[in-house]
This record gives structure tokens, C-alpha cells and sequence, in this order.
């Protein structure tokens, strides 16, 4: 048997021996897998929130979006959905329940405070497609009542952060010039609702309220649709996006099922994910060619040994599983602690991240940490393979009389 | 003579190409070796005598011509088999020692025991073992630079005897060494071929050292000039380092 215990001490031995050389090819591969690590969690992390999200709203839900059929919605005509449009999608087959999403940007002054804020106004009494997801969840005063004209929610960074005092409930602050008063303050959520602006920073009034700043004909700028069930969602997406398509003219809407929207939302995810991830991995091939010129060098400086070993009967197979396992154990360490370093920077960008706002939580998974030790195992033994192989090769006698 | 012969070369050449021009270093030598002999060769520098050594000890392999160690072809062997006989065959003395620094006495002993898989729990008792046997127990944690060059020159030779092979071979085990020195390792040869019935084999160009030897092998220009008569086989058969070898493996279970 060419490795046994006594090859792997060998290795184990001759890198010590090394020393300061094997401490910066470490670093290499330290690095490189710190970078990998550190972005798959952070990137498996968003996809987690993501999904978990999404499984709140429930997967019997219909988004509609006006505009071309991107993430962004832009890049086609605007398009403006009318109550005719809203009765339409209503009276699609399985479809149980219709909220339209009014939103706006408007200013918001407190005695002689001003600050930008965004508006999500919706039917009060359709308000119930949401309470299942959290979002809109009241931690003091009361929900909106369905002839709320005055009477608004706003989220608690509103009311904690926006202007030099804290906005309670009770207190009345103009939008737009107009006067409002808050009847209630949302509780902090740590993720924005369908990847749009935070909650925490939005307020929400029911549509009467939004008609008094708003005036002239108001277009939705989401429909949210419910089915009855699950199974009926995808058909019920079909036929909205053919009556809407039929009327405006084909991706002039987007039309997703919740699934639907999770999918390409954690695709684009999952691509920008690996286009970091490779960004990291060239890190990782400059630390494996690290090892490589770390193992050359090293056999260059035994080549004596070699040589006394191949006459002490070492098998050239011996001689290449010694330097073969050396690169590896340089990998599988470097590995190992670039794990413990990439989780430990990505648990510090998810709580710096939640610190500004932009919540997520780090992915810690072990299948992370196996792939990644293995992976960083394979490199350096592929890195080791032309050094081992050199080693291997050397005539006995030559490298023997090696000064 | 082959049978009889621990070692037999027919007909080995060794050539090398440097350049347009081929020298011979080895030139069509017949040789046999009989098991328990104490042979020198000897010649001038270049004269093939190191080249023959590793033919010998299987080092290098031939560039044509057959090398036989036990009646076994060690020119048809492969690089494993090659090396795991070698590893319990032969044992090295190498005139500048090659102990390695970073080891101390007693892990350059045991390097030839975990290469050649002698389980763990022999492998420390046998090293120390030997070095008390060439006089070093109160060296064994010393590395090669704490060791005068006697002494680092009788660790390899301690090392040289860790798998108790049958054949030890001595490139100018002196030649790095004051008289004092030189002759107590010369001793210690002669003491392994008389007392253990091992087969020597040394090669110097020293005639008095040589002379040491049962037997000179004197080559020159890749060819043997002439040996001495003398033929020895008859006396030390393979039988009786067989007996030492015995005694040895009880030593070390003691």
C-alpha cells in the first residue's frame, strides 16, 4: 500500500519543516476560499429570505405588473390599468380575490421637518391579502379601517428614524401638504416585501386617503390576485396575462404566479451569485499555482532526500503520493480555514447589512463547508500533481550526488 | 558461478551520450559477487567504478546486460519491486554520509523502517538497538549537526543496517573522515563481514583501504583490469548470515 500512516506523517512532517513557506501558500488558498464561501452564503442567504418570503404570500398568489415583461418593468410602454381592467382579472376563472396596489412618492412634513417617502395605498378591505404575509404587522395603535380617509400606517423607520422626534401614534404630519394622522406604526421587518422599498420606510393609507393627493385617473402600480387554490394559480396566470394581452397588445403586462416570480427572482439571484463565486474562484487558481511554485521549490531543495529515500527503497509511487498529499493538506487546510473565515465575513456583511436597512440573514450550510473543503482539496492536489510527478521522476543516483 | 554468486553481472554496459559523443562506462563487464564476500573496487576516478556501484545496487539500470542479486534478474524488476529489494537487500554507506539534517539520529535510523513498512512498534526499539551497537546511545536525539563526522558516518551505518540486508555497499565510506575515524569505520566493515557473514562491497581509490577487502576488483575505462585470485565463496556460505541473521531478529525482540 502506497499511502499509509506513515506517508501521510511524512507529509505532515516535511510542511512544518517548510515553515514560513507554507504559511503564505496557506494564505493563497485562505483567501480564495474565503471569497467563495463567504459569497455562496451571503448569496444562498438572499435566496432563503427570498423563498421564505414568498411562502409567507402564499403560492396561490398573482402578480400583476404594468409594463414589459422584465424584473425592472421598464424597457416596455407604460401601460395604465383600468377598474375595467381590475373587474376583468376578477372574473377570471378560480381567481377569489383582487387588490390593486396603488403607490407614489410624495413629501412628508412634521412641524417644519421635510422628508421623501413612498406610498402604498390599497382597498382597505382587501388589506386581508396581505395580513397573512406579516408585513403589515401593527405594533402600536390600530389597522386601517376601510373608510380610513384621514388615518395612515407608517413603518417604523418612519416613525423611529425620519425626522428629529419619534412620530407616535396620534400625531398628525402632512403628505403632500395634506393632513393625516397616524393610527398606527408597523412593526420592524427585517426584509422588504417582494423585493420592493422596505416596509419600514413606507407608509400605507387605504385608497380614500391616497384620492386626496392623488387626483385624476389612478392606475395600480401592482395587482395582487389570489386564487381559490393552489392548482387553479398558474391557468388563472395564463388567462389574466391573455385578457390584459388581448386588450393592450402582447408584454405590455407582466403576469407571474408567485412561484413564478420566486424562480426568476432566486435565477438572477443564482447568476449573480456565481459570477461572484468565479470571481473567487480565480482567486482560489492564483492559490493553487501558489502551491505549485511552493512544491517545485520544495523539491528541488530535497532532491538529495528523494534520492536517499528512493535508495532506502522508497517506490517512485511513494515518493509521488508524499508530495501529492503535501499539496493537498496544503489545500484542505487552507480550505478549512478559509471556511471558518469566509462564514465569519459573511455573518459580518449580513449584520452590517441589517444595520443600513438591507436585511439577510448569512446562509451557514455544511454542505458549503464539505464542497468547499473538498474543492479546495482537489485544487491542491492538482496543483501538487506536476511537482509530485517532477519528484517521482528524478533518477535515484542523479538526485542522490544532488548538490 | 551464477547460482552460486549472490551477485552476477553478464555482459553490462552502461553508456552515456553527452552531447555527439557516447562514452562507456560500463563496458561489457562480467562479475560475480558470492554472498558473504568482502570485495573492493577500486580504480581511478572515471575509471566506472561508482557507475558499476549503482548498477549493483540497482540504482541504475544497465544499458544493456543482465544483473542477477539472489538468482533474481534485478534488470527485468519494476520500479516498485526494484525499490522494495533494494530497501531490504542493500544497505548504503555513502561517503558524505546524506543523513538528513532536519532528523535527529534516531529518525534517520528509522527512515529505511517506515520506507520499507516494519511496523510501527519495532521500528524505535530496532533503531535504538543499533545505534548502542556502533556506540551512539548517548547521541540518539542529536541531529547530524550536533555529530562529529565519525559519529554521523556510524549513524549511517546504523541506518545502513536498520532492514538487515544481506549486501552493504560503502562509496568511499572514508573519504570524508580523519584516519581515526576512517579506521574504526573500516573496522566496523570488517567486523559485518566477519562476524555477520554480510556481503561488502566498497569502492575507493584508496589503495590501503582497498586492500582490506578478501578481494580487489580494479577497473579501468569502463572494463576490470584485473581481481585478485583469491576466491572466497566456499568460505562464507549464504548459510551462515543466514544464522545471523536469526540471531539479530532475537536481539531485537529482546
Amino acid at each position: 500500500m502506497v499511502l499509509d500512516r506513515d506517508v501521510v506523517e511524512v507529509s505532515v512532517k516535511n510542511l512544518r519543516r517548510a515553515g514560513i513557506r507554507t504559511y503564505l501558500t496557506l494564505i493563497g488558498v485562505i483567501i480564495g476560499i474565503a471569497a467563495i464561501v463567504s459569497l455562496l452564503s451571503v448569496g444562498q442567504g438572499l435566496n432563503v429570505a427570498v423563498t421564505e418570503q414568498f411562502q409567507q404570500l402564499g403560492s396561490n398568489t398573482i402578480f400583476i405588473i404594468p409594463g414589459a415583461a422584465s424584473m425592472s418593468g421598464s424597457g416596455g410602454a407604460m401601460i395604465s390599468l383600468t377598474d375595467a381592467d381590475l373587474d376583468k382579472i376578477a372574473s377570471v376563472k378560480g381567481v377569489s380575490e383582487v387588490a390593486p396596489i396603488y403607490t407614489g412618492a410624495a413629501t412628508m412634513q412634521y412641524r417644519d421637518e421635510k422628508a421623501g417617502i413612498s406610498i402604498y395605498a390599497m382597498d382597505a378591505e382587501k388589506a386581508g391579502v396581505f395580513s397573512d404575509t406579516g408585513f403589515m404587522e401593527v405594533s402600536d395603535g390600530r389597522e386601517l379601517t376601510k373608510n380610513d380617509s384621514e388615518g395612515i400606517l407608517i413603518g417604523s423607520s418612519i416613525s423611529e428614524d425620519l425626522f428629529s422626534r419619534t412620530l407616535e401614534t396620534r400625531k398628525i404630519v402632512q403628505i403632500n401638504g395634506v393632513d393625516y394622522k397616524i393610527v398606527g406604526v408597523l412593526k420592524k421587518q427585517s426584509q422588504s416585501f417582494g423585493g420592493g422599498p422596505s416596509s419600514n420606510t413606507t407608509v400605507y393609507m387605504s385608497l380614500e386617503a391616497y384620492k386626496r393627493i392623488f387626483t385624476g385617473e389612478l392606475s395600480p402600480g401592482i395587482v395582487f390576485a389570489k386564487t381559490y387554490t393552489r392548482d387553479d394559480v398558474e391557468q388563472a396566470a395564463e388567462n389574466i396575462k391573455k385578457a390584459l394581452e388581448k386588450k393592450y397588445g402582447d408584454k405590455s403586462v407582466s403576469v407571474y404566479s408567485s412561484d413564478q416570480l420566486l424562480e426568476s427572482i432566486n435565477s438572477v439571484l443564482g447568476i449573480v451569485t456565481l459570477f461572484l463565486v468565479g470571481i473567487g474562484g480565480i482567486s482560489l487558481i492564483v492559490g493553487g499555482i501558489g502551491i505549485m511554485n511552493a512544491m517545485i521549490t520544495s523539491v528541488m531543495e530535497r532532491t538529495k532526500e528523494i534520492g536517499l529515500m528512493k535508495a532506502l527503497g522508497a517506490s517512485n509511487n511513494k515518493i509521488l503520493m508524499i508530495f501529492l498529499l503535501e499539496a493537498s493538506f496544503i489545500g484542505a487546510i487552507g480550505g478549512a480555514i478559509g471556511i471558518v473565515i469566509g462564514f465569519s465575513l459573511s455573518i459580518l456583511v449580513s449584520v452590517i447589512g441589517t444595520a443600513v436597512g438591507f436585511s439577510l440573514v448569512a446562509y451557514i450550510g455544511p454542505e458549503i463547508a464539505i464542497g468547499a473543503l473538498i474543492f479546495s482539496m482537489f485544487v491542491g492536489m492538482i496543483s501538487g500533481i506536476l511537482p509530485a510527478i517532477n519528484a517521482a521522476k528524478l533518477d535515484p543516483v542523479v538526485a542522490l550526488r544532488y548538490e | 558461478m551464477k547460482d552460486k554468486g549472490i551477485i552476477s553481472l553478464q555482459n553490462v554496459s552502461k553508456l552515456y551520450g553527452i552531447g555527439d559523443v557516447t562514452i562507456k562506462a560500463l563496458d561489457e563487464i562480467d562479475l560475480a559477487i558470492c554472498a558473504g564476500e568482502y570485495v573492493s573496487i577500486m580504480g581511478p576516478s572515471g575509471s566506472g567504478k561508482t557507475t558499476l556501484l549503482d548498477v549493483i545496487t540497482t540504482m541504475m539500470i544497465p544499458t544493456s546486460g543482465k544483473v542477477f542479486i539472489d538468482g533474481i534478474e534485478t534488470t527485468k524488476m519494476s520500479n516498485p519491486e526494484l525499490a522494495s529489494f533494494r530497501g531490504k537487500k542493500i544497505g548504503f554507506i555513502f561517503q558524505t554520509f546524506n543523513l538528513l539534517p532536519k532528523l535527529n539520529a534516531l529518525e534517520n535510523v528509522m527512515t529505511p523502517l517506515w520506507i520499507n513498512g516494519v511496523p510501527r512498534e519495532e521500528r524505535e526499539g530496532r533503531a535504538k538497538m543499533l545505534l548502542k551497537e556502533v556506540g551512539l546511545e548517548d547521541r540518539m536525539y542529536n541531529r547530524p549537526n550536533q555529530l562529529s563526522g565519525g559519529q554521523k558516518q556510524r549513524v549511517a551505518i546504523a541506518r545502513a543496517l536498520a532492514m538487515d540486508p544481506e549486501i552493504i555497499v560503502a562509496d568511499e565510506p572514508t573519504g570524508n573522515l580523519d584516519s581515526k575515524s576512517g579506521a574504526h569505520v573500516m573496522e566496523v566493515l570488517s567486523k559485518l563481514h566477519k562476524d555477520e557473514g554480510r556481503t561488502i562491497i566498497l569502492v575507493t581509490h584508496d589503495e590501503s583501504i582497498g586492500k582490506k577487502a578478501q578481494r580487489r576488483i580494479f577497473l579501468k575505462d569502463g572494463k576490470i583490469l584485473r581481481t585478485d585470485e583469491k576466491h572466497v565463496c566456499q568460505l562464507n556460505g549464504y548459510g551462515k548470515h543466514k544464522i545471523k541473521h536469526e540471531n539479530i531478529k532475537q536481539k531485537i525482540k529482546n
